[in-house]
């Protein structure tokens, strides 16, 4: 028999988080389910990008920021003290609101994160740069000039490098903070086709502003209020019939 | 809780839709209670008035189709605002079917009215199923526009009683067409308005449903009495 149950890739229990004195969690618990997209929605300073920032423990970078609880990355809590935080961001990558590449060449900006971790010779290196610019859905754009500075593309373009600098580590979930916030329609098109194609090979949570956004690229949502997870379900139910009356006035555009 | 969206243009623009809806809903009632005055008193002008009033009913209908477009256009309505905006295109569409069959009978009080066959059939028989159609159209209007679901599942009830009213008269006819066979032809006129009526019953019935579409999330069409009981609990 072979098991088809979904697995979880991340399984949140009980989290708390506190900026200093506020508290910016109260009580999550969630799982975030392999290969399939979970998205966050919610007001501004609901707690939505917060969470998704413990997912990888960027919150570590700022003293007086600290989670009580735990996250279970394929059940290790990688809340524990003795986790390697490197090797973590490589397994969870994070892509964020404003395209940010390297300045340095479109080959250099992949190939950089690759050689922190591993030692490939040079025809190997060409392989894993070509193969995460194609999942990235960029490779027929950027392929004749790998050369140029990555900051030379257009903001589209440089999101989606972002994407494959991500995916270049082999991670096994990628966190996306508001991906398409800065770009235009049609680049936003490409990079939400792009983040269903992705979750063939990665599980994906992505943090957005724009509720249909979240209707059009996500398996299941998570409406989020106060540090509060208000409602979590199948993005069809939560967009058709949610649960709650909050999650109902939030996502008609009655909250007030 | 906030019932008001962000968007006062937004509430304005479901606002308007909804009573355009309910415009219609009064057109059509207006032609079926003519139609049933029609009827029972063998008034040829009335009858006319019924059909004349179709081309309006018609317009009307796309109309609000056509406002619902721009609505789901611009505004990409989610959940309740959703099941609201599809209910109204489904309502309009029975309205219409509604007033079609106002028509039907309209035009069968005249070929009546013209054969002279009327004098000696039934046709009294049929008021009580007449008001009971067109009362029921009236009530599910009424519950539509307050979401009322108990009045939307009294009225999925009431519309089994006319089934069953139906059924009788049917029985009623076929002894009249047995008794005298050159009672047929006005016999069948008058199987096309009893079934124009039944018909009308099912349209008040499926806007019922819609109600219970909105409020609940639920789709009850094709589903048993208990089942709805339950969705409503």
């Amino acid at each position: 028999m072979v098991d088809i149950t979904p697995k979880n890739a991340i399984e949140v229990r009980n989290l708390d988080f506190y900026y200093g004195k506020f508290q910016g969690l109260k009580k999550i618990d969630l799982n975030i389910q392999e290969n399939a997209v979970t998205a966050f929605i919610g007001p501004s300073g609901c707690g939505k990008s917060t969470l998704l920032r413990t997912f990888n423990r960027m919150y570590s970078l700022y003293p007086g920021q600290h989670a009580e609880g735990e996250i279970l990355f394929y059940g290790q809590n990688i809340l524990d003290k003795s986790q390697d935080l490197n090797l973590l961001r490589a397994q969870i990558g994070m892509v964020f609101q404003k395209p940010t590449p390297f300045p340095m060449s479109i080959y250099d900006n992949i190939a950089f994160g690759i050689r922190l971790y591993e030692n490939l010779s040079r025809s190997e290196m060409d392989d894993r740069v070509e193969s995460a610019l194609q999942k990235a859905a960029i490779w027929d754009e950027v392929k004749d000039k790998l050369g140029q500075s990555g900051l030379s593309l257009s903001g589209g373009q440089q999101q989606r490098l972002c994407i494959a600098r991500t995916v270049a580590v082999r991670p096994k979930v990628i966190l996306l903070d508001e991906p398409t916030s800065a770009l235009d329609p049609i680049s936003t098109s490409k990079v939400e086709e792009l983040i269903n194609d992705l979750k063939k090979d990665y599980t994906v949570a992505i943090v957005t502003h724009n509720m249909q956004q979240a209707a059009r690229v996500s398996d299941f949502t998570a409406y989020m209020y106060l540090g509060n997870m208000v409602e979590f379900g199948a993005t069809e139910q939560i967009f058709f019939k949610p649960n709650r009356k909050e999650t109902e006035d939030y996502i008609t555009g009655r909250f007030g | 809780m906030p019932d008001k969206h962000l968007s006062s243009q937004f509430d304005h623009e479901l606002n308007t839709v909804s009573s355009r809806l309910m415009e219609m809903g009064g057109l059509v009632e207006s032609q079926i209670q003519q139609a049933v005055y029609a009827l029972s008193l063998f008034v040829e002008e009335v009858a006319d008035q019924v059909i004349k009033t179709e081309s309006q009913v018609n317009s009307m209908e796309v109309e609000i189709d056509r406002e619902l477009s721009t609505i789901i256009a611009r505004r990409q309505p989610t959940a309740r605002d959703l099941r609201l905006l599809m209910a109204i295109s489904k309502a309009t569409a029975n309205l219409e079917r509604a007033g079609d069959e106002a028509n039907k009978i309209a035009r069968m009080v005249k070929s009546l009215i013209h054969s002279g066959g009327f004098r000696s059939l039934p046709s009294s028989e049929l008021r009580l199923t007449t008001e009971m159609a067109s009362g029921l159209l009236r009530k599910a209007l009424d519950a539509f526009a307050r979401l009322d679901t108990s009045t939307a599942l009294s009225i999925l009830k009431e519309d089994d009683l006319i089934d069953k009213e139906f059924d009788g008269f049917v029985r009623k006819l076929i002894t009249y067409m047995m008794e005298d066979p050159r009672t047929i032809s006005s016999s069948l006129d008058l199987l096309f308005v009893a079934k124009a009526l039944e018909r009308i019953g099912d349209h008040a019935k499926n806007i019922a449903e819609l109600i219970i579409y909105i409020v609940k999330g639920e789709d009850v069409r094709h589903t048993s009495m208990e089942h709805i009981e339950s969705t409503l609990q």
